[in-house]
């Protein structure tokens, strides 16, 4: 067994960014994903917004718009990284993306990335559709630090697709979980109803899920808050994903090639 | 035994008739409902709903708009449309998708038969998620409807169950042309929460909304449903649950006319099963 050359380790960013392109390019042309990233999303802000004009007015419009953005990411990555790596299955193309020299996770990478990535459409459909329709002012109090913590929720959604594609594989109905827990995370994660409305043993795990913090980092740089602690912790859940989504793609690998099941249907 | 001996003697039409609508209707159901094993049903048609009601009905804290009612009979009415829209769209379009739809159009069967059979299972299986997210509403958030309405308020989400099936037929039916149908069904899934009352009262929606709302499912339904599990009987609430069942039958029959409709263009091209 020869060991890891430089020039292979130089070549991981480009394996990733490849991906990440490819990925883009595919998922903009599907309609299933469009509209998770832009229908969807719009249903709900105007869901939320509707009540919050009939209601008290206890929050403002931007409030909602940008947790609806962010249920949008989320949904894309359910649905685009849960599946991906049955997606490659049921397309014959498992095989050679786990036979080619570069390593899997960061192939895998690559593909949630992207996908999460599909999700910023949301973002900017739902600020756009305040604006335009509930009249929201949307001015952003540090453009900078938004767009940093845009990227960062992007990251680290991206990151979490990496473990939910790696574990999901094992499960032949994971299109079922990927029904099942797109609510409880847009609802435990505060993306439309604040944490201090919800039951405290909510919020441990609401402090686990990169959502919580993309969101809260989204709304301080809007609001004029202090968005730089909500961007570091979703960097630490950026690097936590990592770290088990590498492992949980080293297993499975290691037990298709075992058990000769890497492409069961 | 000859071979005149062998071969059954036909049915009577009626009794063939009902055949094809209980039992062809029962083994399409299994054979194209993606959701029907546990590990799909439970966490799709159990578990997701479960989850919507718990997340509308914080939202509404959240606003500070409507009561808790509200939001449990709104959402727990809505959720039968998720047996009524995709259910029934899997169970008519799904026949292109894996090709069969020209061996079940070459039969001589009843083609009304055919069609309804489909729905009757979808309907039920509408029926008992409205009846479990109720009763998952009245263990988690204590939910109390007035035990008086209980009947008609079962009444009212039967109806509105059928009415959902009847709309799903539709989409069902234009999945036999259209190439991507489930888009269309997860797009009309979502929307109805935003124009029937679901989770908006109706007085807050624009004209046009409330108009288009008027000929869908569910808005007369969860408005029945409301006024029943507020205590409120007589002539309002079911006036409601009638004009659920006049849209319910709307749907149902522009959907049969538009499936003979496909049906005659497809044997006219040659062309039932092209993707």
């Amino acid at each position: 067994m020869r060991g890891l050359g430089l020039h292979e380790a130089l070549g991981w960013p480009r394996v990733v960014a490849w991906g990440w392109f490819y990925q883009l390019k595919m998922q903009a042309q599907s309609g299933f994903m469009l509209m998770t990233a832009v229908i969807q999303p719009l249903i709900f802000a105007s869901i939320a917004m509707a009540d919050q004009q009939a209601g008290n007015h206890g929050l403002p419009i931007l409030y909602y718009a940008l947790g609806a953005g962010i249920m949008g990411i989320w949904s894309t990555v359910v649905f685009g990284c849960g599946g991906a790596l049955s997606w490659q299955r049921h397309q014959g193309t498992l095989e050679p993306l786990v036979m080619v020299p570069a390593p899997f996770v960061l192939v895998l990478m690559g593909i949630t990335l992207g996908t999460a990535t599909v999700g910023l459409y949301s973002m900017g459909a739902t600020l756009l559709w305040a604006a335009v329709v509930f009249g929201a002012h949307v001015q952003m109090a540090d453009p900078y630090l938004f767009t940093l913590g845009a990227v960062m929720t992007v990251v680290s959604l991206g990151l979490l697709g990496l473990v939910m594609g790696s574990s999901f594989v094992l499960y032949r109905n994971s299109n079922a979980i990927s029904n099942m827990i797109e609510y409880p995370v847009w609802l435990v994660t505060g993306l439309l109803v604040p944490l201090s409305l919800l039951p405290g043993w909510s919020h441990p795990l609401a402090y686990a899920l990169a959502p919580t913090w993309g969101v809260e980092a989204l709304r301080s740089a809007a609001f004029g808050g202090q968005p730089l602690p909500a961007i570091g912790w979703c960097l630490l859940a950026s690097l936590v994903y990592l770290a088990v989504g590498v492992w949980l793609v080293g297993v499975v690998e290691r037990r298709a090639r075992q058990t000769a099941t890497l492409n069961f249907q | 035994m000859s071979a005149a001996a062998q071969v059954a003697p036909p049915l009577q039409p009626g009794r063939h008739f009902w055949r094809v609508f209980l039992i062809g209707g029962l083994i399409s159901y299994r054979a194209l409902f993606y959701w029907i094993t546990p590990w799909q049903y439970i966490p799709t048609m159990l578990a997701a709903p479960t989850f919507q009601i718990l997340f509308f009905v914080y939202l509404g804290r959240a606003a500070g708009v409507g009561s808790t009612a509200f939001f449990v009979v709104g959402n727990c009415i809505q959720i039968c449309s998720m047996s009524g829209i995709y259910g029934m769209t899997m169970a008519i379009s799904n026949e292109r998708f894996f090709q069969t739809l020209s061996p079940i159009l070459a039969t001589p069967s009843d083609r009304l038969a055919v069609f309804l059979g489909r729905g009757l299972p979808v309907l039920i299986s509408g029926f008992q998620t409205c009846c479990f997210g109720f009763l998952v509403s009245a263990l988690i958030l204590g939910f109390r409807p007035a035990p008086a309405q209980l009947p008609q308020l079962l009444l009212a989400v039967l109806v509105t169950s059928a009415s959902c099936t009847g709309f799903g037929m539709a989409l069902g039916s234009v999945g036999l042309r259209v190439r991507d149908v489930f888009l269309i069904a997860n797009i009309a899934y979502f929307a109805v929460l935003l124009v029937c009352g679901v989770e908006v009262p109706l007085r807050q929606l624009p004209l046009p909304l409330r108009a288009l709302a008027q000929i869908l499912p569910l808005t007369h339904g969860i408005a029945a449903g409301r006024l029943l599990a507020a205590g409120r009987g007589g002539g309002a609430p079911l006036m409601d649950i009638l004009l659920e069942g006049l849209v319910g039958i709307c749907w149902a029959t522009a959907a049969y006319l538009l499936f003979r409709y496909f049906e005659r263009s497809g044997r006219r091209s040659g062309a039932f099963d092209r993707l």
